[in-house]
């Protein structure tokens, strides 16, 4: 572990900085991910960039009605706290919350999380479900990338080599929506998940009828996806248990899991039914129980 | 090539000359002398190196010590005020909550930052506050115990 440490202290310095260094600088912001890499699984960078001194991008912030945005230094633990993704987004707050342990979560970034394209990073799910959108920013300028079209491949996104990840924007749901995300690990703390799973539910005013289902799948494929055979089944539906089921098959038939030392492709794929099945059973409680609370 | 390095540390400021890649965990050990705090996995695994960084529990192993120049860091050796133990220390020598020990610092400060807080923790708080800490001897339950000691007398 030898290498250069650039510290910049604003935006504008650090992309002049990685527009220098492209590849050879490797991007460090809560270091839970890039410190494990560099001491366990021998990765060598020349230069590391760290964000840590970014003020700017240390925020939560509330857009007027219409969604949040997350600066890229956003940690787990600072997402899960916030009285704003608490009130709206109960799913991305459950991913937070089940990253690692507190330790974990006080150093880890929502954005770190993203970047480091994990096919089971915690946060991708709900973030999928939710529609966010990341801002991508360079000194040749700013673009917006919708987060199912971010990642590539494990550890592989379409971040260039001059870019940094600015913030996640995450638009305002409709009111009556239920949302979860739910992680199975064999134990509650320190997990990679063995499957993730992310289910939000649209109700009309009446409580019956699903205005809009979105399910996105952690661990089940090369990234973070959303089942969308799945969500067609319920979208505009009245709600009944069959119809769940059907959208559990469909989900688990969308997946392209792996077989790994945390668990085998078929038991992944009967996990992929049986979690989207009480998660969407959970989404669609918390829909009926209140509106915007979750 | 050292760059130099300000540390807060215990309310007291550290001038000091180091390479860029150490860590925190090391800087603190080796440059500090401050070996309370120790060296499990050093991957973040352990939690053996928990620190205070700004009142809240971080692993030192996985923090690159020259980036956290402008932060508060409270190490174990920090506890004790005036030479009066933390209740959380004097209910883990009252209730036997110490066995090898070699987990016990980064378990306190996690503890710490739970009842500074959460001064009335329930046992499931207490459970997720130390999930990141693992006590190989197994001794968990004797902890849970003396967090209650601890928080009737806070």
């Amino acid at each position: 572990m030898r290498f250069e440490l650039l510290q910049p202290r604003s935006l504008p310095e650090a992309l002049e900085m990685k527009g220098k260094y492209g590849d050879k600088a490797k991007l460090l912001a809560g270091g839970t991910d890039l410190m494990v890499l560099m001491k366990e699984r021998g990765l060598r960078t020349e230069v590391v960039l760290s964000l840590r001194g970014i003020r700017e991008l240390d925020f939560i912030r509330s857009q007027d009605g219409r969604g949040v945005t997350l600066g890229a230094l956003a940690t787990h633990s600072a997402v899960a706290r916030s009285s704003i993704i608490r009130k709206n987004f109960p799913d991305l707050v459950e991913a937070c919350a089940q990253v690692s342990c507190i330790q974990i979560q006080n150093l880890g970034t929502v954005g770190g999380n993203l970047c480091n394209a994990s096919p089971a990073a915690d946060a991708a799910p709900p973030l999928l479900v939710l529609d966010a959108v990341l801002t991508l920013a360079s000194t040749r300028g700013e673009r917006r990338v919708p987060i199912h079209e971010f990642f590539l491949g494990p550890r592989q996104t379409v971040l260039m080599s001059d870019e940094i990840l600015k913030e996640v924007f995450i638009p305002q749901t409709a009111d009556r929506r239920g949302a979860t995300y739910l992680k199975l690990g064999k134990r509650k703390a320190m997990e990679i998940a063995i499957i993730g799973i992310g289910v939000a539910i649209h109700l009309n005013g009446s409580d019956r009828e699903i205005t809009d289902c979105r399910i996105a799948m952690g661990s089940v494929a090369p990234t973070p996806v959303r089942a969308r055979q799945g969500e067609e089944i319920l979208r505009g539906q009245e709600v009944n248990d069959e119809l769940i089921e059907e959208t559990a098959v469909a989900a688990a038939e969308e997946a392209r899991p792996i077989s790994d030392v945390r668990g085998s492709r078929e038991y992944r794929l009967d996990m992929i039914r049986v979690l989207c099945r009480r998660a969407t059973r959970a989404a669609l409680a918390r829909a009926r129980g209140n509106g915007v609370e979750g | 090539m050292k760059i130099p390095v300000t540390l807060k540390v215990n309310g007291e400021t550290y001038e000091l000359a180091i390479a860029p890649h150490r860590t925190l965990l090391d800087v603190l050990r080796e440059e500090i002398q401050l070996t309370g705090t120790k060296k499990g996995c050093d991957v973040g695994d352990c939690g053996a190196c928990t620190v205070l960084l700004d009142g809240k529990p971080v692993n030192s192993c996985l923090i690159l010590a020259a980036t956290v120049q402008n932060s508060e860091i409270l190490t174990i050796e920090g506890l004790a005020k005036n030479g009066k133990l933390h209740p959380l220390q004097k209910a883990f020598l009252k209730d036997g909550a110490v066995q090898c020990g070699f987990c016990t610092p980064g378990v306190l400060m996690s503890l710490k930052a739970l009842v500074d807080t959460n001064p009335s923790p329930t046992l499931d708080d207490v459970k997720t506050a130390m999930a990141g800490n693992l006590c190989r001897c197994t001794g968990y339950t004797k902890m849970f115990k003396a967090v209650e000691t601890a928080t009737r007398s806070l």
